[in-house]
């Protein structure tokens, strides 16, 4: 992942996950958080999510949060599409059904993943898949959940 | 050295095109009029505008950045090249939107941005377009800045889908 030079503020937004409830980024600050943008149709993003998961799981307990974006899909398809996982996201999967976030985060394409640090800012951004278990990508989040 | 390297997908027949050698690589696969129609049309798209999407020559692309610095790329620039010279400019995403708001539709994520810079080890994909007849032949003069000065290469050899592939003869 690339940093942001200079850092700046990630927009805040509310959006629903696929239960239809309501998320706001500035409620997880004090947390690192990564921020993916992604959508069911787009194969590199598919193959981003187990790593993704993982990564989740493996920093659980510690200040850091996955929320993953979809674009412009309804809920019963995202539903649908994650429900077929093995294993299921366990973060929250939102759904940015007009594209405002993404417009506001001026993601060229799909996947886009922001590392947000604990006070808001947007510290690093990956434009197309990653493998989340690589060791280099840890480190910038222990990196920024230190700091 | 720049050059092109083609192989041909043999469960579909399609061919696909990749930049050799240089740091902002470029790939192109060959894209059927009817794979199109199926992703517009299921987008929604008056279906007259999903057939002036199939009579382009469209692509899936992929681009990476394989440089250790930031590359950038502007599709405006890039040119396909005919065999009898003519330079024609891909129709890009910027000029796609135009058309779909204009009739109320957006499938923005599937073409490729017409204009970025990949930092190191970004990448990306979507479909390019150019106003070409199915089967037209041609080099694809593309181009990207880096370190402040612009780099062209030429992908070589490319050809546009057939509007069907042809049949295999049946064995007798």
């Amino acid at each position: 992942m690339a940093p942001v030079k200079p850092p700046r503020p990630a927009p805040d937004f509310s959006l629903p996950d696929v239960d239809g409830k309501i998320h706001t980024l500035s409620d997880y600050s004090g947390k690192v958080v990564m921020l993916n943008f992604w959508a069911t149709w787009c194969p590199p993003c598919r193959r981003e999510l187990p790593s993704m998961e993982q990564l989740y799981l493996d920093l659980k307990g510690k200040p850091f949060q996955v929320l993953a974006c979809d674009q412009q899909e309804d809920g019963d398809t995202v539903f649908a599409f994650t429900g077929q996982l093995d294993p299921a996201p366990s973060f929250p999967v939102l759904l940015d059904s007009k594209r405002a976030v993404s417009k506001a985060y001026g993601v060229p394409g799909l996947p886009t993943t922001f590392l947000i640090d604990k006070i808001g800012q947007i510290a690093y951004r990956a434009v197309g898949g990653r493998e989340f278990g690589h060791p280099a990508i840890r480190a910038l989040i222990e990196e920024l959940m230190a700091a | 050295m720049a050059g092109t390297v083609q192989s041909t997908n043999p469960n579909n027949g399609l061919s696909n095109w990749q930049s050799a050698d240089t740091p902002f690589s470029l790939q192109l696969l060959q894209l059927m009029p009817d794979n199109v129609r199926a992703v517009y049309s299921n987008k929604g798209f008056p279906p007259a505008l999903v057939e002036e999407m199939a009579g382009y020559c469209m692509f899936g692309s992929v681009i990476r950045n394989l440089a250790d610095e930031p590359v950038s790329y502007d599709v405006a620039d890039w040119r396909a090249i005919t065999a009898d010279g003519v330079r024609h400019p891909l129709r890009t995403k910027t000029e796609w939107l135009k058309i779909w708001q204009s009739q109320g539709v957006d499938f923005g994520w599937s073409i490729l941005p017409a204009a970025q810079t990949l930092e190191v080890g970004d990448w990306g994909q979507g479909f390019t377009t150019v106003k070409l007849p199915h089967g037209t032949r041609f080099d694809l003069d593309y181009s990207w800045r880096q370190h402040g000065k612009t780099f062209h290469a030429i992908l070589k050899g490319l050809q546009c889908a057939p509007e069907q592939l042809p049949v295999p003869p049946r064995k007798p």
